[in-house]
Formats: structure tokens, C-alpha cells, sequence
């Protein structure tokens, strides 16, 4: 019975068959180059197995984390490596993987074949395992010399140990831990006579899959890319319809909208415990969860204007959250749909308890944190440093009787002109979401004075988050800076490098498409640009030399 | 079908494993000659880093005299049981030349690189206990351990340069998993034997390292980087795993503890300092039992937003924001965090120098070094950066003394430690953190 191996199993045997044997034809043009690496995030890595091997195999382990740059972790991906300590992880991580999957509970579900003596070494057996095995994991057909050593791995070990299937397991572990696993390697071709280069099928296979689904690629998909469907421009479109219309999209966009909002920080936050009791482990999962409802329903389910997740008051509300919200909790379900009122003065994702908590200090909120937050992250325009040697009691003394308030404080700033550069970018935004605390419930009060959430900003005057939500939502800024993350989350780029050359077209579509997030997924992943990549260095080396 | 020639030396069975304890290397043995009471074996020197954020109160830890029997102050209070066996280093400058002062950043880089970073985050070159680690690892488990305190993944300071740093352990359990979990065999235990499955985690890795020129080939400047990251990796592991197959060194008369029990790890100032003290001992058993010969703490990050329960100013915050009191002359709020990390530090030393080998301790054994990221955080200023160097290193460290640095670049702090760890090196650093001076006061 092997129906739930999603992409090795029969299919891949189908896969290698469509191909004409097991060896890559990889080298075909003799101009294939690899143009980038991206390691694996945890994310990827988890789906990627689950999808190959099925959800009764259980990840367990410590993983390398990402760092953030220029707003999303993806960008991080083309540039970490492993480190020694990172690989022993991944190696323990490989080795628990390859023994569930070869355990006699999971084996008939999982290895394509059955060895003729189950105490002794079998190459045919190990051969066609291993080569389904590697064409899932590596995302490509193994070379024959990948293949080999791993056949005489497994052989080796059978005959010493008395047992394929023990055999099998640490062929597979080499295959989990090899770069090529770890590493989505991209390989390009020429195209134009070497003007540009272009990804090849199996690496447009990865680039489409890892978006779309955060996982990798699956047997239909592989399929586009042995026949050359993927080269093509209507067998790119295809696939993405095709990858599109599965439920699995959510799961992708999932992956995307979380790192986009830094929502993956979430678990990091501590919050004082004396100054706000409700807060706890319960209501920041829930936070992050509320945020995701909102944004699948509104973006996917509905197909609705992106620019509505400024100003809706729609959202879903959980036990946890209820008291926050000063909502009464009273629904069968886990999750209560939920609309404010407008005298409620909550708008969209700015006074969700997600971003509000997690711009904020532990015990207190942070109007410039807020407010840098939402200039770089929702605008795509990143806050300096502040200057060195700046002493910065002076501007925040609060026994200066005429510094009570956070807002006078901060007002400061803008009489000393290095700081008001960067401060008028930031505070205003941040001032006028002041109504709410450092876990995003509502108060009326600041040490004791009445809060004023009144601001300007770029000539426009507005009142608390709702006036704010107003100014972001009509901000041409706002969906332009979302297409260019999209972009660099799929292609591992710099948000900040991608520019109107690469984001003016599928922007377009997005603009006249009335703002819906389906049509701008496939414009980004339909573009020529999506699988574009530069010239590689040692290709432009060698152009110097000539 | 053929194997490689070093595939197939490895051998695969039980029966071809022979079981050989590494030597120590010579350049790192104890001058004295200091033998281990248990198999008379020469004590290791090890090496660990402490880091902590946000520098110290110059009013309230600066002793006002050099040398020895220097003034006891506030801010080190903590520290005083251990003052014989520590020497306070101020007064060292790290100089970035014609690159930013990074705030949070440079300061430590340079100290752990002796190379100011270009970028945010990002290491000009290997740390110091990587260069260290590389040459003492070896016969040991791991390579080194890092540890973050305060429960963040992103919180070590440990890496080969670049972005890339070593993830910590970041709760007591993991440690203990990590050291004395699965894989981990006690040594005192009379029928110990190598587990077969570490020689077969061996011809994994062998495997994975065959295609090694072929991925090298046709590969940018960048990537290979990456890639020889990797391979590194790899090679350090099979080190490793090579060490697994002899019977650990038991240095100490240590018992391997019971696993910790769950507890809230976050940056809260009661729980940093309640886990700090238990990821402290499990590391000190790590030494005593050759799991590893270095190590890396972090106690709070660079800008560290540590907080005290019912107070709303997190550390960073309070550094930039609490007027200096007029009367104290300081930072009331803020000096408060600074003591914590200094009393973080202390029960390092303590759990350090709580297991006895050989004729002293585990401390006198060892060499520690604990830095911070900037002198006065509200400045972000780099220019005497408080540093404690802990330890007798094998005898080859005077302690107990206060040493001005006078203005000198902080590389002499790093080329004092590597040659206190037996490195045959004259110089350290890049540019105007370039030295050939070590502290000599300290430097027996």
C-alpha cells in the first residue's frame, strides 16, 4: 500500500520511466551552471518531509535559524550556510527521519520495493528505492555516481549488519544530510545567447513550488520538468494554475504572510506578568493566529482588495483573545467571527493584539518601534540607526515636568534636527496607535493624562488608528511594497533590490486587477523575471577574459 | 562498483573497531606538569566565553588603582569570591577606522574577531573560540556549545565569519539532551562500548563528502564560501563522532546529574538568573567529562531588552532613556541590570570552579573570557569596554590583577588568550586593531 507516498512511491518510478532511466541528462547543453543555493528554512523542511514520506514521520530537532534582512527572512536563505554545530543537528534530525521511514511499521507504506532476502544486501531493490528517494529529495534524478556510492552504501551495511533495510536507512540519512537536500540548489541556462540566463526546469520546478506551497515539489510538477513542460511559458502557466487551484496555496501564502508580517517573532516576545497578568502563551499563538485568519480569508477566500487589511473591522476572536479585546466570549466554536464596531477605534491589522504586542516593550508600548514598524515593513522604506553619541536621556527625562507624556517626550525629538529626520517618519504613525497598550488592549489614559492620538503625516492630519488605517490603505506604497516582497521571498532576493524593471509588470496587474492577491501570485510566479537570474560569476569571469 | 580508498578504511562492524584514546596535544598541557588522579593524563585546558549586553556603570565597577589588591567596587560585588582567580581588563579601545560604529555591534565583534564589522550582524571573520576550538577540539564530542540564557535561537555570538553564527542551546532540558541525552554513554560505567551507529554515522558522512570537488566546480565566489562552510561542517562533525568511539576522559570526579526539570526560559531578571547557574553546571560537567573544550554563553544579548517583573524600562530602553541621577551620578535602573549580568558571571565562575581536577579546579583549568558590546551603552561608545578574563588557563595566566589598557586596541586581549591557549602567534588583528602586544602583566 504506498497511496500516501505523495512523490516517490509508483508515480516517481513513472517520473524516472518518462525520462528514459535514472541518470540526469544534467549537463545536456553543457552550459547549466549553478546560479544560487537557499538553504532549506525549518518551515520547508518539515513540509518537504511530510509530503515525501507522510505525516507519521516526525521531525525532531534543532535547526538553524534564519535572520531577518531587509524585512524578510527568505532573503537570509541565499546567504547562511551550515555551521558545525547546525550540520550535527541536521545530521541527528536525517538519522531519526531515515529510521522511521525504513521501521517495519512504515516500510510497507514507504519503500517501493521488497528486497528478496530481507538479512542480506540487495543492489536492484536499494537502486530503485534510493533513486525515488533521491529524485524527492534532491529534487532531481540522482547522477549515476550519486546513486552508486549509495547502492554500495546500503550494500555494505546490509552484508555487515545483516540487514537491508538497516542498509537503506544510512544511504538515505547521506542523502538527507547532503548539501543537496539542504540546499535548494538553482541551476541556469543561457538563454539569448548568453545575454541572460534563465533557471532550469527542475530549479523552476523548486522556485514554484516552494512559494506556492512551502514545500517541495510533487510528482506532477517533477513530471513538467523531465518533459521539458517547464522551459515553456504555457507549461509554466499551467503548473501554476494548476498549483493554484490546490488548497495547499493557503499553506504557501501562509509560510509568506508570516514571514512578511514578522509574525514568526511572535513566540519570542516576553511580557511582564506583573503589569499585564492575561497575557501568556495562549493569547500570543492565538494573536498570530487571529492575523492569519484575517489575512487568508480576506486575500484568498473573499479575493478581496488587499488594501482592506488597513481599515476592516472584520476578524476572529478565540478565548484567549476575548478578554483583551474586552469582547465577550460567547460562540460553540474555537473561533468567533467577529465584527467592531466603529466606535471601537480598531482598524485592520494595525490594532491587531499580533502587531501591537510585538512592536511594543515588555511592559510598556513603544510609539517608535510601532511606528518604524509599520514605515518598513508595510512601506518598504527601512529607518536608519540612530546616530551614535547621542545622549538620549535628555530628550526622555521624565521628571522634566513638561516631558510627562511618551507623546511630549517624543515630541522633543523634533526640535533636535538629527533626530527629527527619522522621528517625523515614524512617531506620528506610532502616536496615533498610542490608544492601545503593549499587549493591544484599549485605554483611555497615559500616566494618568488623557492620550492624544491625533497626527500628521506627509501634510495629512488624522485621528487614531482609524484615521491611520485610512492614510496606509490609499498609500500607493502600501501594495507596491507587498509585490516586491512577494518577489524576493520567492526568489531569495533583497526586498530593497527589487526594483520598478522587476516589479513594474506584475504590479500592474495587481493595480488593475482591483488589488486581489490571487491574480498578483500569478502574475509574480508567471513572469519571466521570477525565474531570471544574473549572469553566474564564473560565466561573467570568463566573458572579462575574452 | 568501487568505494573509496578512505570510505572503506573506515570498516563497518563491530569487530573491526579499534578503540585509541587521542592524545592531548603537548602545546596545551599544564607546565607543571599536572596529572589527572584518574589515569594520570596531563588536564586539558578549555576555553568558554561569557557575553553579556550593555556594558557596565563606569561610577559604580571601576576600581580606582592598576595591578593587585585593586578596590573592591558595587557593580562587582558578585565577582569578589573569585577576584583571586580573575584579572578585570579596562580601558581597551576597539577602533573601527573608516567604518561605522555599529551600535550593539561593533564593539563586540571586534573583540571576538579583532576585526571591526563592516555590516549589522555580521562577523568580519572566524570568533575566537572557533580558532580556539579548531585546535582543541579534537578527541572531544562537540567542537564547542553555545548557550542563550534568556531562551533566544538567534542569541549566540560564536561563528566562521559572516552572518552565519552557531545556534545556543536555549533551555536547561536542551543542554542536558544536547551533553548527556541520546548518544551520550556515561564513562563511568564499567561496560562501556562504542555504539556501532556512530562508525555507520561516519560512512553517512563519507558519502556526503564524495561529491565534494564535483559541487566546487563551476560555483561562485560566494557560494563556495558557503560550501566550504559546510564541508568544514562536515569535517568537524567526523571529528567528533571520531571522539564517540573511545571512552570519554572522566577529568573529574563528576556524576553525570538527572535530567533538569522544565522551566520558563525568557528574559525576565529572576529567570535569568535561576537558569543561568543550571546551564552553567551542565556545561561544567560537559568539560569535566570532555564533551566539549569550549564553550559559549550568552547571558543577555547586545541592546538586551532584559527586563525586571512590574517595571516597564527593558535594559536597552532604560541604558538610552534613565536620566542620570544627579546625586548618584548614574543610572539608577539601569546600573541594576548591569549587576545582574555581573551576578550571572558569578555563578558561572562558581559552578566553574565548584569541580575539583587534579590539584585545583575546573576554573584553574580554564580560561574565560567575559565581554560586552559597548563601555557606556547610552553612548554607544567602544572605547574601554569592560572585559573579565577568568581563570589560570594551566597555569599559564597570572590572575587577580586590574589591568588599564590604556587605550590600546582590545586584539591584545584576543592575542593574550590564544597565546595563554598555546597558539604560536605573534600578531592579531586587522588595521588599527592589528597588535603584537599582549598583556603582558598577565602572561606568566
Amino acid at each position: 500500500m504506498r497511496k500516501k507516498f505523495v512523490i516517490s512511491g509508483l508515480l516517481a518510478g513513472a517520473v524516472l520511466a518518462a525520462m528514459g532511466g535514472l541518470v540526469l541528462a544534467q549537463d545536456t547543453s553543457g552550459q547549466e551552471r549553478l546560479a544560487g543555493m537557499r538553504r532549506l528554512s525549518e518551515g520547508e523542511y518539515r513540509n518537504t518531509i511530510r509530503d515525501i514520506f507522510g505525516a507519521s514521520i516526525t521531525v525532531q530537532g534543532r535547526f538553524e535559524p534564519e535572520r531577518r534582512i531587509a524585512g524578510l527572512l527568505a532573503s537570509s536563505t541565499t546567504l547562511l550556510s551550515i555551521t558545525p554545530s547546525g550540520l550535527d543537528g541536521y545530521l541527528r534530525i536525517g538519522d531519526s527521519i531515515a529510521a522511521q521511514v525504513v521501521d517495519e511499521k512504515n516500510r510497507p507504506r514507504t519503500v517501493p520495493c521488497t528486497p528478496r532476502a530481507a538479512k542480506a544486501a540487495d543492489s536492484a531493490c536499494a537502486a530503485e528505492a534510493l533513486s525515488q528517494f533521491g529524485l524527492a529529495l534532491f529534487r532531481r534524478p540522482l547522477t549515476a555516481e550519486e546513486l552508486k556510492i549509495r547502492v554500495a552504501l546500503a550494500d555494505k551495511i546490509a552484508a555487515d549488519t545483516g540487514n537491508f533495510h538497516n542498509g537503506l536507512r544510512y544511504a538515505l540519512s547521506s542523502l538527507l544530510a547532503s548539501p543537496d537536500f539542504l540546499f535548494r540548489k538553482e541551476r541556469a541556462v543561457p538563454v539569448d545567447g548568453g545575454k541572460s540566463w534563465t533557471l532550469e526546469p527542475y530549479s523552476r520546478a523548486t522556485r514554484l513550488s516552494y512559494l506556492l506551497w512551502h514545500s517541495t515539489p510533487d510528482v506532477a510538477l517533477l513530471a513538467a520538468a523531465a518533459s521539458g513542460e517547464l522551459a515553456t511559458e504555457a507549461g509554466v502557466a499551467k503548473q501554476v494554475d494548476r498549483l493554484m487551484a490546490s488548497p495547499r496555496l493557503e499553506k504557501g501564502m501562509e509560510a509568506f504572510y508570516s514571514d512578511y508580517l514578522e509574525l514568526d517573532r511572535g513566540g519570542d516576545i516576553s511580557k511582564d506578568a506583573t503589569i499585564y497578568p492575561k497575557y501568556n502563551d495562549a493569547v500570543a499563538q492565538g494573536a498570530r493566529n487571529e492575523t492569519m485568519r484575517v489575512m487568508l480569508e480576506l486575500t484568498l477566500r473573499q479575493k478581496g482588495d488587499f488594501r482592506d487589511l488597513m481599515t476592516t473591522r472584520k476578524t476572529y476572536i478565540n478565548r484567549a483573545l476575548a478578554p483583551i479585546y474586552g469582547v465577550p466570549f460567547n460562540f460553540d466554536g474555537e473561533w468567533m467571527p467577529h465584527e467592531f464596531s466603529e466606535k471601537d477605534g480598531r482598524s485592520g491589522l494595525l490594532t491587531h493584539i499580533s502587531t501591537l504586542s510585538l512592536f511594543s516593550h515588555p511592559g510598556r508600548s513603544s510609539p517608535t518601534n510601532r511606528g518604524v514598524a509599520v514605515v518598513d515593513i508595510l512601506m518598504c522604506q527601512p529607518i536608519p540607526q540612530p546616530p551614535g553619541d547621542i545622549d538620549f536621556s535628555l530628550i526622555n527625562d521624565a521628571s522634566n515636568p513638561k516631558l510627562k507624556t511618551v507623546r511630549q517626550r517624543l515630541s522633543a525629538h523634533a526640535t533636535e534636527k538629527t533626530c527629527a529626520s527619522c522621528h517625523n517618519r515614524s512617531d506620528p504613525i506610532g502616536l496615533s496607535l498610542e490608544h492601545f497598550d503593549s499587549i493591544g488592549a484599549w485605554r483611555d489614559l497615559d500616566n494618568g493624562e488623557k492620550i492624544d492620538a491625533t497626527a500628521t503625516l506627509g501634510g495629512q492630519s488624522f485621528d487614531g488608528a482609524v484615521g491611520l488605517g485610512k492614510v496606509l490603505r490609499d498609500n500607493p506604497r502600501f501594495p507596491q511594497c507587498f509585490a516586491r516582497k512577494m518577489f524576493a521571498y520567492g526568489t531569495g532576493g533583497n526586498t530593497i533590490a527589487v526594483t520598478p524593471n522587476t516589479y513594474n509588470s506584475f504590479l500592474n496587474t495587481f493595480i488593475n486587477d482591483g488589488y486581489r492577491v490571487p491574480g498578483l501570485i500569478r502574475a509574480v510566479a508567471t513572469s519571466p523575471q521570477f525565474f531570471q537570474v544574473p549572469a553566474p560569476v564564473s560565466v561573467q569571469a570568463s566573458n572579462q577574459k575574452t | 562498483m568501487s568505494l573509496s580508498r578512505r570510505f572503506l578504511l573506515r570498516g563497518m562492524t563491530h569487530s573491526s573497531l579499534a578503540v585509541m584514546s587521542l592524545p592531548f596535544l603537548d602545546c596545551f598541557l599544564n607546565e607543571n606538569g599536572t596529572a589527572l588522579a584518574a589515569t594520570g593524563k596531563p588536564i586539558p585546558t578549555r576555553f568558554g566565553t561569557y557575553f553579556w549586553g550593555c556594558g557596565l556603570t563606569k561610577a559604580l565597577f571601576m576600581p580606582a588603582s592598576v595591578g593587585a589588591n585593586y578596590q573592591d567596587t558595587p557593580q562587582l560585588a558578585s565577582l569578589k569570591p573569585f577576584k583571586g582567580k580573575m584579572n578585570l581588563l579596562t580601558g581597551f579601545r576597539a577602533f573601527v577606522d573608516e567604518k561605522p560604529n555599529i551600535q550593539h555591534w561593533s564593539g563586540n565583534a571586534a573583540i571576538a574577531t579583532g576585526n571591526a564589522p563592516a555590516n549589522d550582524r555580521e562577523f568580519a571573520g572566524e570568533t575566537l573560540d572557533m580558532t580556539i576550538a579548531g585546535a582543541i577540539a579534537k578527541g572531544s564530542r562537540y567542537k564547542s556549545i553555545e548557550v542563550a540564557c534568556s531562551g533566544n535561537r538567534n542569541e549566540s555570538f560564536s561563528s566562521l565569519g559572516g552572518r552565519n553564527t552557531n545556534p545556543p542551546e536555549v533551555s536547561p532540558i536542551g543542554l542536558y539532551n544536547r551533553l548527556f541525552g541520546a548518544g551520550f554513554q556515561d564513562p563511568s560505567n564499567a561496560d562501556w562500548k562504542p555504539d556501532p551507529h556512530v562508525m555507520l554515522q561516519q560512512s553517512v558522512l563519507s558519502v556526503v563528502t564524495e561529491d565534494r570537488q564535483k559541487l566546487m566546480a563551476s560555483v561562485g565566489a560566494a557560494d563556495k564560501a558557503r560550501l566550504e562552510q559546510y564541508f568544514t561542517s562536515v569535517r568537524e562533525l567526523e571529528q567528533g563522532l571520531a571522539a564517540e568511539l573511545s571512552r570519554p576522559e572522566m577529568i573529574a570526579d563528576v556524576k553525570i546529574p538527572a535530567s533538569p526539570e522544565e522551566m520558563i526560559v525568557n528574559k525576565a531578571v529572576p529567570n535569568l538568573l535561576k537558569v543561568t547557574p543550571i546551564m552553567a553546571r551542565l556545561l561544567a560537567i560537559g568539560l569535566a567529562t570532555n564533551q566539549t573544550r569550549v564553550f559559549n554563553m550568552s547571558f543577555c544579548e547586545p541592546a538586551s531588552t532584559m527586563y525586571q517583573p512590574g517595571d516597564s524600562y527593558p535594559f536597552h530602553q532604560a541604558t538610552h532613556e534613565e536620566p542620570v541621577d544627579e546625586a548618584l551620578g548614574y543610572q539608577p535602573i539601569t546600573s541594576k541590570f548591569s549587576e545582574y549580568c555581573m551576578q550571572g558571571l558569578a555563578s558561572v565562575l562558581a559552578e566553574l570552579d565548584g569541580i575539583r581536577e587534579g590539584d585545583g579546579t575546573l576554573l584553574d583549568h580554564s580560561l574565560l573570557l567575559a565581554y560586552t558590546d559597548t563601555s557606556n551603552a547610552k553612548l554607544h561608545a567602544i572605547d574601554g569596554i569592560p572585559m573579565v578574563l577568568a581563570g589560570g588557563a594551566n597555569g599559564k595566566i597570572k590572575t587577580g590583577l586590574h589591568v588599564a589598557g590604556g587605550g590600546t586596541t582590545v586584539s591584545r586581549v584576543g592575542l593574550t588568550v590564544q597565546q595563554a591557549m598555546g597558539f604560536l602567534l605573534d600578531s592579531w588583528g586587522t588595521q588599527s586593531n592589528q597588535t603584537n602586544r599582549p598583556i603582558s602583566e598577565i602572561v606568566i
